[in-house]
């Protein structure tokens, strides 16, 4: 196949799994572990990048290409060090149990808990446009805060639903194993949180 | 002949899917099997009701808790992108 017929399959899996997600995911990641391609990268790095291009012009607030385009790249780099850090932990983790792992495949299957990741932090920048913070204790804010909180609070519980997955299927671990894969897995990725916040890459981690 | 081959496809499939759903042992928890069992059937497919509404329910638990405190929390994850 030529590069741009492995293009348009990526592309075509790519939405049949964003859609899965969303609708079926435990079925879904099933299929990721099995038949997913490298090539899916591509679309999710496309997605992410779409993100921080908006979240660049957000943040400097000017129209400065250099600092734009040192925005955008700072960003994409924090982003691919955390799939990054979080893929190498849960391999090494992994091991704890004796269970070995494509790397390859491990990434990819990560790669789609981005997803809630990046329509949080989407949502977030349009709001602070829209409804710059800070929220006052006005009727109005709280309600906003108590929505905020609820949406917020949904995609985590859809996150943490992928990431369960990704343990149960890629590494094939149960709820107890999972459990101390993420709790080996958690010191390394909040020390990456830490290294994000004091640098003023993300507040917030994107994970 | 044609039945024949649709039945060999169909058995494929069959073992296929088989495979793919043995592949990994089920989950237990000694007694709470059942109530694991019926979480996760929910969460499998549109699991979208149940979040919601578990989020709605930890928000509200939140407000009765920490009261108008939680705008200071919308306000920091606001800024937090």
């Amino acid at each position: 196949m030529d590069l741009l017929s492995v293009l348009i399959v990526s592309a075509v899996a790519f939405g049949r799994t964003a859609i899965g997600i969303i609708t079926r995911p435990y079925e879904t990641y099933r299929r990721i572990v099995t038949h997913g391609k490298p090539g899916e990268l591509v679309f999710i790095a496309a997605l992410l990048g779409i993100y921080f291009a908006l979240a660049s012009v957000v943040k400097v607030a000017a129209f400065r290409p250099f600092l734009l385009t040192q925005q955008f790249i700072v960003l994409f780099m924090g982003a691919i060090s955390g799939a990054l850090v979080s893929t190498v932990s849960i391999m090494a983790a992994g091991r704890l149990f004796r269970v070995r792992v494509r790397f390859t495949r491990l990434l990819i299957a990560w790669s789609y808990t981005l997803i809630p990741t990046t329509v949080w932090f989407l949502a977030t920048s349009f709001l602070y446009v829209l409804l710059p913070p800070p929220r006052t204790t006005s009727v109005f804010g709280i309600v906003f805060s108590l929505l905020f909180l609820a949406f917020s609070a949904t995609l985590l519980w859809w996150k943490v639903t992928l990431s369960y997955l990704v343990l149960r299927f890629t590494l094939k671990l149960n709820l107890g194993q999972s459990l101390v894969v993420a709790g080996v897995c958690a010191p390394v990725v909040a020390t990456w949180a830490v290294i994000m916040y004091k640098t003023g890459i993300f507040k917030v981690p994107f994970l | 002949m044609t039945q024949n081959t649709m039945r060999d496809a169909t058995y494929q499939k069959f073992v296929k899917r088989w495979e793919e759903v043995t592949d990994i042992p089920p989950q237990t928890l000694g007694p709470l099997t059942g109530v694991y069992k019926q979480l996760t059937k929910r969460l499998k497919v549109m699991p979208w009701p149940w979040f919601v509404v578990i989020s709605l329910g930890f928000v509200l638990v939140l407000y009765v808790l920490i009261g108008s405190a939680i705008t200071i929390l919308t306000t920091m994850l606001q800024r937090g992108f």
